[in-house]
């Protein structure tokens, strides 16, 4: 493992949260881009994401919605 | 004319145009008449009361379209339905309470998250004790990944892992997600689920940047960890692990 993929690594979830500046992501992307292992990581880690992101939404029943706007109608009126 | 003490010039203005229907008075027949001209600091003053009343009317359409959002995380952190429910009727009745001080145009998102976020750690947490990060056992970053077998070709690599990804149901996500002790399971949801950034999270729960960082890699090296498991269980993954015998 390179020095440049430990970094790589290392920045992995900073780069998936959005959370790098345009420097680091240039070099980033660059290197994921030319490196498969690094790539292979990035790609799965983000795919991931979106299957954790998905999985923790909640459909909210609809008389629950009704509860609560009723509940706050009432403390309003 | 000096305004009122505490009050930016721009709030000043919106005051004042808020206040301006409540200045037209009933004459005697019940008919609407213009007040008549004041000065402006009185105008203030009659305008003032009705400022709480034209900004929490707004509360409906500004505040409850978050109320499913809010659920969502709410569901997370209470983990049981009754719970949730009273957590977010209880965040937003505080909210509306709160309105008032409120600043418009700042993000209301993440203040309404504050208020869930608050409350919930003063009323609903049960795990009152909370583990410090060494507790949380030291997990190896890409735990997941690197429990997939390698392949021959990078594409039946990609269909491995496509498959492990596609195997794990919602069910094992949430319980996986419920199981991270609160001070990582919340930092976790506000990123993973709201996709906050890392300082709006930090100005919800009060801590600092570098600690919300911190809590969400051990968090999400504990959630892969347990992924982990439920992949073995549904047997997503190989019994030898070819990626763990790479040199490194």
């Amino acid at each position: 493992m390179s020095e440049h993929c430990k970094e790589a690594l290392e920045k992995l979830y900073a780069y998936l949260d959005r959370e790098l500046d345009a420097d680091s992501l240039t070099a980033i992307r660059t290197h994921v881009e030319e490196c498969p292992p690094c790539g292979g990581a990035f790609v799965f880690e983000e795919k991931l994401l979106t299957v954790i992101r998905a999985g923790l939404r909640e459909e909210v029943p609809q008389v629950v919605v009704d509860r609560i706007r009723a509940a706050i109608r009432t403390e309003i009126l | 004319m000096e305004p009122e003490r505490g009050f930016e010039p721009r709030t000043y203005a919106l005051r004042v145009r808020c206040s301006t229907p409540e200045l037209l008075r009933r004459d005697a027949a019940g008919k609407h008449t213009p007040a008549p001209s004041a000065p402006v600091q009185g105008l203030l003053r009659v305008g003032l009361p009705f400022l709480a009343v034209a900004d929490q009317a707004d509360f409906e359409a500004d505040a409850m379209q978050f109320a499913p959002q809010l659920y969502s995380a709410a569901m997370r952190m209470a983990r049981n339905p009754t719970d949730a429910e009273d957590l977010v009727q209880e965040t937003l009745l505080k909210a509306y309470r709160a309105y008032g001080s409120f600043q418009a145009g700042t993000n209301l998102k993440a203040w309404l998250y504050r208020i869930l976020t608050n409350t919930y750690i003063n009323k609903y947490r049960k795990d009152k004790r909370r583990p410090t990060e060494s507790e949380l056992g030291d997990v190896e970053d890409l735990y997941l990944y690197k429990r997939i077998g390698s392949e021959e070709t990078a594409a039946s690599s990609r269909s491995a892992e496509d498959r492990v990804l596609d195997g794990l149901v919602e069910s094992d996500i949430k319980q996986a997600v419920e199981a991270l002790p609160e001070n990582f399971r919340v930092p976790v949801l506000l990123a993973d689920l709201e996709g906050f950034a890392y300082k709006e999270i930090a100005e919800i729960l009060d801590i600092p940047i570098g600690t919300v960082m911190s809590r969400l890699h051990r968090g999400r090296k504990a959630l892969q960890a347990s992924l982990t498991e439920f992949a073995q269980g549904r047997g997503l993954l190989p019994g030898e692990n070819p990626k763990l015998s790479e040199p490194k």
